[in-house]
């Protein structure tokens, strides 16, 4: 039996020489925050003092009895679970009907993508004043129609509901290109197949086009998952939070904790717990929809 | 008849009205532009400015140094993408032609910030940003993202795509890895670098939230920033004004994407295909 000799080959060198550069950027950058967001979290810091006095599990547990970090972790999950199946089933439905040879394609995928453009703060601020109670033009379609007005953003039912329907408006786009790539690598004779075994519009839908793209429909969601974070400018611009902490999400809830109220250490264990959040959806995803995923001919 | 007829159209009735939907925050936002501030506060007065006001734009940009934000925004999402490009050539090199110990776990590592970026770790990073003295400069903007984990693992994917004797001839005639790398692997895999490259012009030339930590003065503001700013000052006051500004700060991208449409969409259609 030969033992690999401890001596590092040439091509070992070569490669640690490539991957230094990403890798200082990425421990100062992403492992040690994360790993100093521990520490921070088991003892009390404050912002702009050197003093760090260990805790133990004391904000862990505060933090499992403090309401208002509740609800903002209820509403951010609220507005990740609603916002990416709502705009993957938007565009899903629009790469079904682009995924023809209609006319005009280009110009609709324009219409459908042009949102992903527009910096989160502008697109924020337009719908503050889409939404605006008094002369915003979403009430005045609402009288029209002989709907109630609603007070929108400043209602604690409405406001995060609004933020998703314009979250959905912004990404379904993206998530219609994506799709599209993938539909139209489907083979079309298998379109015709189903076609002269009488299956056709929904069924053909949902048991066929559906499970042949499903690598891409989890792509999706992991890329969703991702761009959740972007609630915080949403909130940011559009409610500070409100009203009454309606809007409160995570990300939010650490930058008021660190920023206003000075306490790292305690934004840190929010902070963490957000990362569980996520890591734990990503898991939960991966292990139910990552299993099912039908590889076509791989 | 009658079927065929709407095989072929009935999809415009479908499509025609969804994307005028999708379109109508865009109309709104260039409307209001050309509108006057009386215009904007009665319902009444329709859909279509009286007369075009065009004095919104001056006005917008003499409130704020848009000229600086652009500048600022300009050299920030410049010098990422050639950080990016650099840093992310030479490791998907590493992982897809060259072996070493631990590299599946070291691949681990670069993924961990796909699922893990700045804007979840943003606490202890300003913190970093702060003790490193760069807080309020314009290198706090780039430095946390010079890395990209995305970038890597596109890139290797475009990079196992190349025939390996290319690659093999190439050092045969006794250039090194880097000069394989550098004449062989990057000029065939430009499609995949262009699609990289305009996903992170767009990322962080819309970028709110991290300058908004570490920047607090007008000289290395960028124009989210800006635009973030003037919103708040105004308050909802003067929605033309805004609007105009908003204008102004949306149109770089958005003329970069009527120009070069196929390519936006080839990039941000193709980066979820391996």
């Amino acid at each position: 039996m030969r033992f690999p000799s401890l001596k590092p080959t040439r091509e070992t060198l070569v490669a640690m020489a490539m991957l230094l550069p990403s890798l200082v950027f990425l421990a100062t950058f992403t492992y040690w925050p994360i790993l100093r967001s521990i520490y921070f979290s088991f003892h009390d810091v404050m912002l702009g003092s050197n003093k760090i006095f260990y805790l133990g599990w004391e904000n862990y547990e505060r933090v499992l009895h403090d309401s208002l970090f509740w609800k903002s972790f209820r509403n951010t999950a609220f507005y990740t679970l609603i916002t990416i199946p709502m705009s993957l089933v938007c565009a899903l439905l629009l790469a079904v009907a682009l995924d023809s040879k209609i006319r005009g394609i280009a110009l609709y995928r324009s219409a459908f993508f042009y949102p992903v453009m527009i910096p989160s703060v502008a697109a924020g601020m337009v719908w503050v004043f889409l939404y605006a109670p008094g002369y915003g033009p979403i009430n005045g379609m609402m009288d029209a129609l002989g709907l109630p007005k609603l007070e929108w953003l400043y209602s604690s039912t409405w406001a995060l509901p609004a933020i998703i329907v314009m979250s959905i408006w912004k990404y379904s786009g993206y998530f219609m290109l994506i799709l599209l790539a993938a539909l139209q690598l489907v083979p079309r004779d298998l379109y015709e197949a189903a076609r002269l075994d009488g299956v056709s519009g929904w069924h053909q839908l949902i048991h066929i086009t559906i499970p042949l793209i499903s690598p891409t429909i989890y792509f999706v969601i992991i890329i969703g998952i991702l761009h959740s974070y972007q609630i915080f400018d949403y909130v940011y611009v559009m409610t500070q939070g409100g009203p009454a902490d309606a809007t409160n999400v995570l990300t939010l809830y650490i930058y008021q904790n660190a920023f206003q109220y000075q306490d790292i250490g305690f934004a840190s264990t929010v902070a963490n717990m957000l990362l569980l959040f996520i890591g734990g959806l990503i898991a939960v995803i991966a292990l139910t929809i990552g299993r099912r995923v039908h590889y076509l001919g791989r | 008849m009658i079927q065929s007829y709407f095989r072929r159209y009935g999809m415009h009735l479908i499509l025609i009205p969804t994307a005028l939907l999708w379109l109508s925050p865009l109309i709104w936002i260039l409307v209001t532009s050309v509108k006057t501030r009386i215009e904007v506060f009665d319902p009444s007065s329709g859909l279509l400015p009286h007369v075009f006001i065009w004095d919104n734009y001056p006005a917008a940009m003499a409130v704020a140094p848009f000229g600086t934000y652009m500048l600022n925004s300009f050299l920030v999402t410049g010098s990422i993408l050639t950080g990016q490009i650099i840093t992310i050539s030479l490791a998907a090199y590493a992982f897809a032609r060259l072996q070493f110990p631990c590299k599946n776990l070291i691949f681990g590592l670069f993924l961990l910030q796909i699922m893990f970026p700045i804007y979840a770790i943003f606490l202890t990073n300003f913190l970093t940003i702060r003790e490193l003295g760069l807080l309020n400069s314009l290198p706090a903007m780039i430095v946390p993202f010079i890395a990209s984990g995305y970038g890597t693992f596109m890139l290797r994917q475009a990079f196992r795509q190349v025939p390996t004797e290319l690659g093999d001839a190439a050092r045969l005639d006794g250039c090194g890895h880097f000069a394989t790398l550098w004449y062989i692997y990057l000029p065939l895999v430009r499609p995949t670098l262009i699609a990289f490259g305009i996903i992170s012009v767009v990322t962080h030339w819309n970028d709110y939230m991290w300058p908004l930590l570490v920047t607090n003065s007008e000289s290395v503001r960028t124009l989210p920033i800006g635009l973030g700013l003037l919103a708040k000052s105004d308050s909802g006051a003067d929605w033309t004004r805004l609007m105009a500004a908003t204008v102004i700060v949306v149109s770089p991208l958005m003329m970069l994407f009527v120009i070069f449409q196929r390519r936006f969409v080839d990039s941000f259609m193709h980066a979820g295909l391996k």
